[in-house]
């Protein structure tokens, strides 16, 4: 498994977006737009699964969907974690660390404060067979799901920033 | 004299019987005043005088009810119009006989009758003869059978002869000593239920009328068997009525069964539909199966033929079972199909991406800015996120190209099945069906449409799965606006957009031709490269097997180290083997060679002897 990176946007490929502004003003912005609505989707979705029917092909797929579009914008710990849910639905990973860890890995720790980062932990309590061989994974990508969010709260915040408007 | 007068006319009408109508009618105004004087003594005393009186009117009754016996008898036998006309026959009875000249009588010119005193009808003849009391009935029932009241004015009211308080009536068929015109008297038509129920009526009061004499059973019976034909008629409507309600409702659902029947019709049509369809599906699952296989086959061919190599694949399994898959792979894909000529070559230029030194870096992006592409080139974008759509299509039209977006792969293949696209542009995983089983499916009708596929999975395993679905590069997400443009120069570069194409079959030689070339050039630009790094690694070696397993295993060492660091170093993959594109472009124009000539004498000089050898030995192996 490769290490998270610790810029939570990757400036170079967003950067390369936004210079197609140049005759299309409102193009980078429109698209992060298109992405945050496309990201809560697709959580909603994520978390109705691990309530409902818990299919792990299923959290592939979305895992993999959010993981293109989120790369393609240079999120890069977003595209680092919904990989990690691609990974856990196919059973080829077995780990995810803990949000302590890879808090400390950001770069600039500063954009945390005030911000309660066990906002969501209810949320990660799901109820689990413990005969279903299935379990270790679904609370895996509970963990993970719950690491997604934060990291999407964290990358709006730093948008907005770069916006002048609250994204 | 009134009564010889109308005896004067009986005799004129019948002079047949004269003599026995006279003696009849004498008789019978006799006897009836008789009755009426002698009515106290018969009630006191039971004289033999008084009983053989009464023996005699009895006798003379029955003679005189006779003719009306008969008279009902042949109205029977008629039909249903004796009952009906009763009525008539019997007010024309009283006046011929004169019975009451003070009560009811013919006028003087017998074209109407005239009632004098309503008071002594209603009282006297009304029971007696019509079974009730009611002068306003007898009226309404005179109305019925068209009789008409005879209107005067109060100048004729007083001068009439008859009384002011007379009631005259006229029909006329109603004349006097005008039996005939009886026949031709009838009821006004009315509804056909209530004809039915007056004439039933009508037929129970003559029946209760004739009940009381006893000695006329005959007649009786006729009266019941002509009421029960009546009922038997009603009863017979009633069931005639329901029957047809009962045939409607049966039409009713007959039309019913007969939409039903269309309906399930419908849905057949639809169900043999569905199921052509899901046949010819089969049928072309089956054929690229069978497509699969005859390459699998010519692999096997391929590797027998080349007896040289099998001691090589020997060799390699003992050292490195795993890196050397690929090269054999790689041959025989590119001897197998034209298409795929150009998958070989990335294949094994991403197998040596590590190796590639970094100061090839910058040389290769100048390079490449100065290479346009031409306006116009359509190209399809297969993806169903919608930000990479989004993304993706700004940096197509950004150089010149034109975008048509579809969101899974049966909608690309319906789509390649329409229309001809210069290139293009297929995610993996999608709904419906993936963008490898849909590249095979387009591949089964169209072999020269470039197909690149867009996809965050890179590792060998994935590359050598696209490239046997037929797909001719990878694209590995995400990638930068450069990437994009390196993939459009490589593929496009020498081409000319469809929509520029006015005669595509003339034109469609010269792309196969121009596919071939760039076929041709990538084997020995990889030859060159690997003749390139002799000098460094190993100068004494002259085998020329030897380098390709050289690099096969360190590309297995090195990426088995970076395994876990495969995400930090996606972003230097990507861009290295952008640079190694690059650098095969470069190898391939003369101007560049010669800029590199003067860069890297050494290199240069070293690698030029070779070229010879290599063609050679493409040749033995081809």
């Amino acid at each position: 498994m490769s290490t998270i990176p610790s810029e939570i946007i990757n400036w170079t490929i967003l950067n390369e977006i936004i210079s197609m502004d140049d005759d299309d003003s409102d193009f980078s912005k429109g698209l992060i737009i298109q992405f945050i609505d496309q990201a809560q989707t697709t959580f909603a979705q994520m978390q109705r699964q691990l309530d409902g029917e818990k299919n792990l092909t299923e959290l592939d797929n979305l895992g993999h969907f959010l993981k293109g579009s989120s790369a393609a914008l240079g999120l890069q710990r977003i595209a680092w974690v919904c990989e990690r849910i691609q990974n856990l639905g196919r059973k080829m990973e077995h780990f995810f660390p803990n949000k302590t860890e890879l808090v400390n890995t950001l770069s600039d720790k500063s954009i945390i404060n005030g911000i309660n980062i066990d906002e969501d932990d209810e949320e990660i309590k799901i109820q689990v067979d413990d005969k279903d061989e299935n379990s270790i994974y679904l609370i895996l990508i509970a963990k993970a799901l719950n690491q997604s969010r934060l990291e999407f709260k964290l990358a709006r915040i730093e948008l907005s920033k770069y916006y002048n408007t609250n994204l | 004299m009134s009564f010889s007068t109308i005896n004067s006319n009986v005799n004129k009408t019948t002079g047949d019987s004269n003599n026995n109508t006279t003696e009849n009618s004498s008789t019978a105004d006799l006897l009836g005043m008789d009755l009426l004087q002698s009515g106290p003594r018969l009630m006191n005393t039971m004289q033999p005088n008084n009983s053989s009186d009464m023996l005699h009117i009895n006798n003379k009754t029955n003679n005189v009810q006779q003719p009306a016996g008969n008279t009902n008898i042949s109205s029977a036998n008629a039909g249903a119009k004796a009952p009906a006309n009763e009525f008539v026959r019997k007010l024309f009875r009283i006046l011929e006989n004169n019975e009451y000249p003070d009560i009811v009588t013919w006028t003087e010119n017998g074209k109407s009758f005239v009632v004098l005193d309503t008071g002594k009808f209603t009282t006297h003849i009304l029971p007696n003869h019509f079974k009730h009391s009611n002068f306003a009935s007898f009226v309404r029932q005179l109305n019925k059978y068209d009789f008409h009241k005879v209107k005067r004015s109060p100048e004729e009211r007083q001068r009439c002869k008859y009384g002011e308080q007379s009631w005259e009536f006229q029909h006329p068929e109603f004349r006097v000593h005008y039996g005939k015109g009886l026949d031709n008297i009838k009821r006004k038509i009315p509804a056909q239920r209530k004809v039915l129920l007056d004439e039933s009526q009508k037929a129970l009061l003559h029946f209760n009328s004739e009940g009381t004499n006893p000695n006329n059973p005959s007649g009786s019976l006729l009266n019941e068997s002509t009421t029960e034909l009546l009922l038997s008629n009603t009863v017979s409507k009633d069931a005639f009525g329901n029957l047809r309600r009962r045939v409607d409702k049966l039409q009713k659902e007959l039309d019913m069964s007969k939409m039903e029947s269309y309906a399930t019709k419908v849905e057949l049509q639809k169900l043999n539909s569905k199921y052509n369809t899901v046949i010819e599906s089969l049928i072309t699952f089956k054929t690229i199966n069978e497509n699969l296989l005859n390459n699998f086959n010519t692999l096997c061919s391929t590797l027998a033929n080349n007896g040289i190599e099998v001691p090589i694949f020997g060799d390699n399994g003992n050292r490195n079972p795993t890196g050397n898959t690929n090269p054999a792979t790689t041959t025989a894909i590119q001897s197998n199909n034209n298409t795929n000529n150009a998958s070989p070559a990335t294949s094994t230029v991403s197998l040596q991406l590590p190796n590639l030194p970094d100061q090839n870096s910058l040389t290769p992006n100048a390079q490449n800015n100065t290479v346009t592409l031409r306006k116009g080139f359509h190209v399809l974008l297969v993806e169903d996120d919608a930000v990479s759509i989004q993304l993706c299509s700004k940096f197509l039209r950004k150089y010149g190209c034109t975008v048509q977006v579809v969101s899974d792969g049966l909608s690309a293949i319906s789509t390649l099945e329409k229309y001809r696209y210069d290139l293009v542009l297929m995610d993996i995983v999608m709904p419906n069906l993936d963008g490898a089983t849909a590249t095979s499916i387009v591949r089964s009708f169209d072999n020269e449409t470039p197909i690149i596929a867009m996809t965050g999975n890179i590792m060998n395993q994935d590359l050598i799965t696209y490239l046997q679905h037929g797909m001719n590069d990878i694209l590995a997400k995400p990638f930068t606006r450069d990437d994009l443009h390196s993939i459009l120069i490589r593929y496009l570069k020498d081409r000319i957009p469809l929509c520029e194409q006015q005669l595509p079959p003339r034109n469609s030689s010269p792309q196969t031709h121009s596919n071939t070339n760039t076929a041709n050039s990538n084997p020995n630009t990889i030859n060159e490269q690997s003749l390139a790094m002799l000098p460094q690694d190993n100068p004494s070696t002259t085998t020329p097997v030897t380098p390709g397993a050289s690099i096969s295993s360190a590309q297995h060492v090195q990426q088995g180290q970076q395994e876990q660091q495969h995400q930090i170093f996606h972003a230097q993959q990507q861009q290295q083997h952008h640079n190694a594109i690059a650098n095969a472009r470069s190898d391939v124009a003369i101007p560049n060679l010669e800029h590199e000539i003067n860069t890297v004498p050494h290199s240069s000089m070293g690698s030029t002897p070779q070229l010879p050898q290599s063609t050679l030995q493409e040749n033995q192996l081809s």
